[in-house]
């Protein structure tokens, strides 16, 4: 049986729908990635999913418990680490950590083995108050607070957002880590290359689920040619690509410009130059490159319009 | 049973650690002790006063002279002419002018009645007003000693007509003794409901209340380990200004002191439950200001502390029936001066209990786990 299985759950904040007839299941085991732009509905997918919010229609069950019924009982197997730290700030690393091991009724020592590695990082900071930890910190603390009766299944809503990128990596190590120790972990990014980490994703964009596979699947079905150039001029390229008459997807991606085509690629790369050459656009090198999930995200999205 | 001991401990590591909470908490009851009684004494100090005299006599001499003896009056002397003391009076020189008749001597000792005019600056009524005490009190004081003196009964007679105004005026002597407790009051709310709403809103501003939400603890788990620190703070804030009333002022109380602890107890119960129903309602810590505050305002207004009740008109005094200020005020003042003892209060304890319950319970419903 399925970790999390939810079947058609709605969810309706006024007039927004931020969930539209949500449905997927998490196995057991597994990194679960829930990936989207800010707004998307993760949060809210979250929270319906940790009990905090009950949804309009729909019906879901974690670890075989209804999520209406049950609600008690899926807390206390369920480690949640919210979008915005919500721990103590006036209370130190060690009291927070006492404090929320005592909601569980279980203590520090008891589930050591699984807090382990966060543990030993945290220890030399366990006097200070958490409100003082860096951001890094701060997060790893909560992690541990979510980990400290031993879940067997943890939420995590973006939890590397504000996060330098060194202590990004150090927190995908651990979370791993604590798969390997038979936790299945659900984690939200906006960060798409933090999906490539996940077992399987979902890709998510105003309250729809656009698609759920593994990142490799996702990549392979990437149906169109992705070509990149570096260019000075991405805003007079947008401009005038909408006169370009081939069928073909294009988007600024940093300093270079992405353009998909979809047509036979040997007679479409030389139309576009010849098109960029008749409008006198300067223009570096175009080279074919593989898809990272970012684009496969966006192919999703056009193709959803 | 393990989860609210943690809960206990966690408020308080947390208000021992919140040096503006602690220092709120020690140093507002003793500011509060030491600077309200003296601004809100009704006593006047010194008065200043000026006579004009048509009887020229000897018992009109004597009169003056009880006026000059007096600690509360400071006699500028006897002047000819009312255009002069309006001078004096424009220019703040007097607050008092008594005027006494011609024949004074002559009508007192006939006995057929005579009238000292006394003029007041009435631009401060309460001065005026409480002056004007002073004044009668000096003379009726007078009438009473030639009274002894000669035995001329109807004169003692009038002299008892000033009694009332005697007492007023020591009811005026011991106005701290009124407003003191009345302190101890505002101590007892403020904890309860101020500083209770306050934490609890500032859990849902930084977003603890979430990650304890998504734990397995149960609603009343929470609220009973919020509840039970706050409930002994406000206990020990209380018994910390019973000792200051004494040191500072000497009153000490004079009912039984169990019963008053129990009242109160009972008291900072219903506050607590009022703090906790403010800051289930409101979303920050802004809107839970704006909302005690008001509460505050009105309950202390309509308590009776500054104001008597009996002034008010009916309508306000069945609002009364709804704060619970009043009550408490109303038990601390018999408990403290007058003495009263548990069979006493027995009404006052009951609908301080029933309020209680009841806002406990609203606080309780109308506090959220979650959107169910």
């Amino acid at each position: 049986m399925s970790e999390i299985d939810i079947q058609h759950i709605n969810k309706r904040f006024g007039k927004v729908e931020a969930l539209k007839d949500i449905n997927l299941t998490v196995e057991a085991g597994e990194v679960f990635g829930l990936v989207g732009p800010d707004g998307a509905g993760k949060s809210t997918l979250f929270n319906i999913l940790t009990t905090l919010l009950l949804p309009d229609s729909g019906s879901a069950t974690i670890l075989g418990m209804d999520i209406i019924n049950d609600y008690l009982q899926i807390r206390r197997s369920i480690g949640y680490l919210p979008g915005v730290f919500s721990l103590y700030p006036d209370l130190s690393v060690q009291e927070n950590l006492d404090f929320f091991a005592a909601m569980y009724k279980s203590s520090i020592r008891d589930n050591m083995n699984i807090i382990k590695p966060i543990w030993d990082q945290l220890l030399p900071f366990k006097d200070r108050p958490a409100g003082k930890l860096s951001g890094g910190m701060k997060q790893k603390l909560a992690l541990c607070c979510a980990l400290i009766h031993k879940p067997s299944l943890l939420f995590l809503d973006e939890p590397t957002t504000g996060v330098d990128p060194v202590s990004r990596r150090e927190f995908w190590d651990i979370l791993k880590d604590i798969q390997h120790k038979g936790v299945t972990v659900v984690v939200s990014t906006p960060y798409m290359d933090e999906a490539t980490r996940c077992d399987r994703i979902a890709l998510i964009q105003n309250g729809n689920i656009i698609e759920i596979n593994t990142p490799n699947n996702i990549i392979a079905n990437f149906k169109g040619h992705l070509c990149t150039m570096p260019t000075s001029d991405i805003f007079g390229l947008m401009k005038i690509m909408d006169r370009f008459e081939l069928k073909c997807n294009y988007y600024p991606y940093g300093e270079h410009f992405h353009i998909v085509f979809y047509d036979d690629i040997k007679k479409a790369l030389p139309a576009f130059e010849q098109f960029l050459e008749k409008n006198g656009r300067v223009h570096g090198e175009i080279s074919s490159i593989q898809p990272n999930i970012e684009d496969c995200f966006i192919e999703l999205i056009q193709m959803k319009l | 049973m393990r989860v609210i001991l943690m809960l206990i401990k966690k408020e308080f590591l947390q208000v021992f650690r919140s040096p503006l909470l602690l220092s709120i908490l020690i140093v507002a009851p003793m500011v509060q002790f030491i600077l309200f009684p003296f601004t809100a004494d009704y006593e006047i100090k010194v008065l200043d006063i000026a006579f004009i005299d048509n009887d020229n006599s000897t018992l009109s001499h004597n009169l003056i002279n009880e006026f000059s003896a007096s600690k509360h009056f400071r006699s500028k002397g006897i002047i000819d002419s009312k255009s002069y003391a309006d001078k004096l009076m424009k220019a703040d020189k007097i607050d008092f002018l008594v005027e006494i008749p011609l024949d004074f001597e002559k009508h007192l000792i006939c006995q057929d009645g005579t009238t000292i005019a006394i003029t007041a600056n009435a631009i401060n009524t309460v001065k005026a007003g409480i002056g004007c005490g002073y004044v009668q009190t000096v003379i009726g004081d007078y009438l009473k000693e030639i009274s002894e003196n000669t035995g001329l009964t109807t004169l003692s007679n009038t002299a008892q007509l000033f009694t009332t105004n005697i007492y007023w005026y020591n009811e005026q002597m011991n106005y701290r003794n009124l407003i003191v407790p009345g302190i101890l009051v505002i101590l007892v709310t403020l904890i309860g409901a101020y500083v209770t709403a306050l934490n609890l809103v500032r859990e849902k501003e930084i977003g603890t209340i979430e990650q304890i939400n998504v734990t397995p603890i149960k609603k009343w788990q929470f609220l009973l380990g919020k509840m039970i620190p706050f409930w002994i703070l406000g206990m020990a804030e209380f018994i910390l200004g019973l000792i200051l009333m004494k040191i500072i002022f000497g009153i000490n109380v004079q009912g039984s002191i169990p019963a008053l602890l129990c009242i109160t107890a009972i008291y900072l119960l219903v506050m607590l439950g009022l703090g906790f129903f403010i800051s289930a309602v409101s979303e920050n810590q802004l809107q839970a200001m704006f909302i005690v505050f008001f509460l505050f305002i009105v309950f202390v207004l309509l308590s009776g502390l500054f104001t008597p009740t009996e002034g008010m008109p009916e309508w306000a005094e069945k609002i009364n029936y709804l704060n619970p200020m009043s009550f408490y005020m109303e038990v601390i003042k018999k408990m403290v001066l007058k003495g009263c003892q548990w069979a006493d209060l027995k009404y006052q304890t009951i609908v301080l209990s029933v309020m209680a319950v009841i806002l406990n319970s609203a606080a309780m419903l109308s506090y959220k786990d979650s959107s169910k």
